[in-house]
């Protein structure tokens, strides 16, 4: 069976077809960049597409039956499974889709849907990570600056410094990475924040 | 505060009273929770609405119809609701000056469109935002008015609207018929020329509805009826001239910002006090009668086999007929 995977996330898409490529039955593809989806059908007729949730060219996949421009003779049609919601609403929700062409059974297509769900919570979570982690970071480099910046300009102590930052985080409902990025924003000319 | 409604959008001027209704906090002095969420593509909204990622849409009719009836994935319970803006689609076609007073000038409109053609050296790719939209609709309509056929002299792709600029400028499309601002930003940019549109086709059509679930309209029936109200009065100051140029601000906005990213002399030409470059889009909430509303519509999708008699009373049970 050929699985043509269809993300831009190239990273994602490289994990997904080593896990897929596991299983010696599945001959899977990658979309290039700049492919469109429908070009991509068209050139390599794989029996199943999984796509990035967010590629904005779903739309023409999915309008691929009635348009003659497709050039498409063969059916594509959106995955459903209609006895396993959840499954289903786990997919939209993880950011990954899947086509049919032809007339796959329902039951091949499932474990591919599964096991792209399974990566893409995963990368999901990660990114999730990452971005907390970076935030926290910038948040600390803000306050930081912010505080020596502070210290200059009040011919201040850190800890004073710190106190000062602390009050009005307390009396404006705000975290103190907050009001630091506001104090450079109005103090700091020399870096953006 | 009441429990979170997730709204569908997509980068279209024609977004604004929900984006308006969120920044100027009427949603939430109607005591309703709403989140506005931008979606890449229709096929993103529609999939939304049946696998539980969206509570609603602002969409247009075909879309929810086909929804409805389970033609791209699974039935789900989805009625006419709230009427949001009336016009807007703009068709335009790859050309300057000159090709545009060449259309002008050419009283016979299926020779001008050959014309036309003939400096592209290929079949013109004429591009909508989804199968089933009042501008594949309109533009089918258009075609056959100037006696050009469709499935034979044209190509259709298939795209959201955000992306026509980008495939009108590397080529890959002629011409389309999209919502607003995109016709506009396209004339603006001096990439295309407008030939025809909402006004000339199907004057005053409705054009954007907000299509709530069942399932939430049924779970919140109070919170619907407030929603309807706080999006009344959103499109209500989306239409005065006085505030064109904050509603222009807000959706040119950066979407981290909570806008749309849209292009703002754009947006401006079609809003109420615009230059009308194009089409100006309105917004009105008055709900008519479902044939004054839908009935052109269905009869198109007749025409194109897109129903069938037995969906019609289906669709009768949903109130869209």
């Amino acid at each position: 069976m050929k699985v043509l995977l269809a993300d831009e996330n190239s990273h994602r898409a490289g994990a997904l077809a080593s896990l897929l490529e596991a299983d010696n039955t599945l001959d899977v593809v990658m979309l290039h960049p700049g492919t469109s989806l429908i070009d991509a059908v068209r050139i390599h007729i794989p029996d199943i597409v999984l796509v990035d949730i967010s590629r904005s060219d779903r739309d023409a996949l999915d309008s691929v039956r009635a348009l003659s421009a497709s050039g498409l003779e063969r059916p594509v049609a959106l995955f459903i499974d209609e006895d396993d919601e959840s499954l289903m609403e786990d997919a939209f929700a993880a950011g990954v889709c899947s086509y049919n062409v032809l007339n796959t059974p329902v039951k091949d297509v499932k474990p591919l849907l599964r096991s792209a769900i399974a990566l893409y919570r995963r990368f999901r979570q990660t990114s999730a990570e990452l971005q907390a982690a970076r935030k926290t970071l910038s948040d600390r480099e803000a306050t930081d600056r912010a505080k020596l910046l502070f210290m200059k300009n009040e011919c201040c102590k850190e800890d004073e410094a710190y106190r000062w930052f602390r009050k009005q985080a307390m009396e404006k409902s705000r975290k103190i990475a907050d009001i630091a990025k506001d104090y450079l924003a109005r103090h700091d000319r020399s870096t953006p924040v | 505060m009441s429990s979170l409604c997730r709204i569908g959008v997509l980068q279209l001027a024609d977004s604004a009273p929900v984006l308006v209704a969120h920044a100027r906090d009427i949603f939430s002095r109607y005591g309703l929770n709403i989140q506005p969420v931008v979606m890449p593509s229709w096929a993103n909204v529609a999939d939304g609405l049946v696998w539980n990622g969206l509570d609603g849409a602002l969409m247009f009719p075909p879309l929810a119809i086909m929804t409805a009836l389970g033609q791209r994935g699974r039935a789900i319970g989805l009625r006419p609701g709230l009427p949001v803006s009336r016009g807007g689609n703009s068709i335009v076609l790859r050309g300057q000056a000159a090709a545009q007073s060449a259309w002008i000038s050419e009283p016979d409109k299926k020779k001008a469109f050959h014309t036309w053609q003939s400096s592209l050296n290929r079949k013109p790719r004429l591009a909508v935002v989804h199968l089933y939209s009042t501008h594949y609709l309109i533009l089918t309509r258009f075609l056959k008015k100037i006696s050009v056929c469709r499935n034979t002299e044209t190509d259709i792709v298939v795209m959201p609207p955000a992306r026509m600029i980008e495939a009108l400028l590397g080529g890959e499309i002629d011409g389309f018929c999209a919502g607003p601002p995109w016709g506009a930003d396209a004339q603006l940019r001096h990439l295309a020329f407008a030939v025809s549109g909402s006004a000339a086709t199907v004057p005053d059509h409705l054009e954007k509805m907000l299509i709530l679930t069942d399932q939430w309209k049924m779970r919140y029936p109070d919170e619907t009826k407030r929603l309807y109200s706080a999006l009344s009065e959103a499109a209500i100051l989306c239409n005065q001239s006085e505030n064109s140029a904050s509603v222009a601000a807000l959706l040119s906005a950066k979407q981290e910002n909570n806008g749309l990213n849209l292009p703002e002399k754009a947006v401006r030409s079609v809003l109420s006090d615009g230059k009308n470059i194009t089409e100006t889009m309105s917004f009105n909430t008055h709900i008519q009668t479902p044939e004054l509303s839908f009935g052109w519509m269905i009869r198109d999708m007749l025409r194109e086999g897109w129903l069938t008699p037995d969906d019609l009373t289906k669709l009768s049970a949903l109130g869209w007929c």
